[in-house]
């Protein structure tokens, strides 16, 4: 039997040791892992801009291609370019500076990056909604960090949960497929936003909101709705500079 | 004590066949379903599982006898989870893909009942280099299994085999355009969590059978 005092000082020299061996692997590593988490970030944003896999391959290439096709400015919620380092915005919690990320080729616009970010279930959900030019149909959606359950609130992030976003396939009379584009505008122009729907989207033709609708997630209702609920809150946020690149090619 | 004796033999094959951790003594449950939609997820997931196990029995053997006995429980969790936050730490900064697919799990090999059963069943009874061999047995055991489950749900649940590299993994094999064409489809079941109990239990009968093992009635 040990005595009190050896088992206190047993446990404090582990605690030193274990600690100091955590913070030196810590120490060692930070610069990568920072790396790797801004490469992630420029990946979903050319993810969403709908930008080639194979450009994407590693951080070198990934921060090249940012580099040559991406105008990144900061706006005011008039829609106004406002100063900023892009980089440091918290996107989560400021809301006077929007970050907006331009695909730009040849001087005009291909598509417009938006950050989105809000709660879920058990965390806030970071991602990039992209519109193409006419600020109406979706060009792409990405989720890049989140800590909802793997398998449940998770798959957000998957390819058949952000595909969904962008058109819909629907058989013609004739058999062939139409792709059917969602929109967050309605007819008079209004942004309405996408709505996760609970369970599938009614496709038939009484459901003229279809377009503004895509299908949940079973298991995951509070993280569809947290989803809807950021994205019309974050959407509203860029109306006026979306506005301006609709009306002016620019903004 | 001679690295290819009998015994040391016996404390690396018991493992891996006839006491394998997984088929036998179903622990590790949690993890081996939730990394084996594709290989490369697996062998990393079995690389990083050999490292703390090896890792946390040589050093739990080496501190064994200074151990108070009252706080045994505490220090080989603090052992077990250092270990398993470097693991994460380097996979963040080394292997960022892989790490982002495997996200909870390598975090939760600190849970992993194998580790904590090997460091109270056996660490703490031998000397550091059975030890060794003991958490080299256990991680080949738990690997083997978590590697076969893998490859069959990999390839019948999403049609290739994806090897580890760098990135976001290596495409060895996919099944050809040509057979989708001819009709044929993959097994939907087998990428969720069901698909991983069913061909977990078939491993397990399989393995049982070619142990002999039979269950007390």
């Amino acid at each position: 039997m040990y005595s009190n005092n050896y088992t206190l000082g047993f446990v404090f020299i582990v605690t030193i040791i274990l600690g100091t061996m955590l913070s030196f692997t810590k120490e060692n590593v930070k610069d990568l892992q920072d790396k790797n988490l801004k490469a992630d970030v420029q990946k979903t944003i050319l993810r969403s801009l709908n930008f080639d896999e194979n450009l994407l391959l590693t951080n070198e290439s990934i921060e090249q291609t940012f580099k040559n096709y991406i105008d990144a400015k900061c706006v005011d919620v008039q829609g106004q370019i406002v100063e900023c380092n892009i980089e440091e915005v918290d996107i989560e919690k400021n809301k006077d500076v929007l970050p907006v990320y331009m695909r730009v080729s040849n001087e005009k616009i291909e598509g417009i990056a938006l950050p989105i970010a809000g709660k879920g279930l058990w965390s806030t959900i970071f991602g990039y909604i992209a519109l193409n030019p006419d600020t109406e149909s979706v060009l792409g959606i990405q989720f890049y960090k989140h800590g909802e359950t793997p398998g449940l609130g998770g798959e957000v992030e998957k390819k058949w949960f952000t595909d969904n976003f962008v058109n819909h396939p629907q058989k013609q009379s004739n058999g062939e497929l139409k792709y059917i584009p969602k929109k967050i505008r309605d007819k008079n122009g209004k942004i309405v936003s996408i709505t996760v729907i609970k369970g599938g989207v009614d496709y038939s033709d009484s459901n003229n909101a279809s377009i503004h609708q895509v299908d949940g997630i079973s298991g995951a209702t509070v993280t569809a709705d947290g989803v809807t609920d950021f994205l019309l809150e974050d959407l509203l946020r860029y109306e006026k500079t979306l506005n301006k690149i609709r009306d002016y090619g620019t903004i | 004590m001679e690295l290819f004796s009998t015994e040391s033999k016996k404390i690396i094959n018991d493992p891996i066949n006839v006491n394998n951790p997984i088929s036998l003594q179903v622990l590790g449950i949690c993890s081996a379903l939730a990394v084996t939609i594709r290989l490369d997820q697996a062998i990393i997931m079995t690389l990083a599982v050999l490292f703390v196990l090896t890792s946390s029995n040589v050093i739990l053997s080496l501190i064994r006898n200074y151990i108070p006995a009252r706080v045994r429980i505490v220090i080989m969790l603090s052992v077990i989870a250092s270990l398993v936050s470097v693991v994460d730490e380097l996979l963040k900064a080394y292997l960022y893909d892989m790490s982002k697919q495997l996200s909870v799990f390598v975090g939760l090999i600190i849970t992993n009942c194998i580790i904590m059963g090997r460091a109270e069943a056996f660490a703490l009874k031998n000397e550091p280099s059975k030890a060794f061999l003991d958490g080299v047995g256990n991680s080949m055991g738990y690997g083997l299994i978590i590697i076969i489950v893998s490859f069959f749900r990999e390839l019948f649940g999403a049609g290739t085999i994806t090897l580890p590299d760098g990135g976001a993994g290596y495409v060895l094999w996919s099944i050809p355009d040509s057979w989708y064409a001819a009709g044929y489809e993959n097994i939907g079941l087998l990428v969720l969590s069901p698909g991983a109990f069913i061909i977990l239990g078939l491993v397990i009968w399989f393995q049982r059978e070619v142990a002999g093992v039979e269950e007390d009635a």
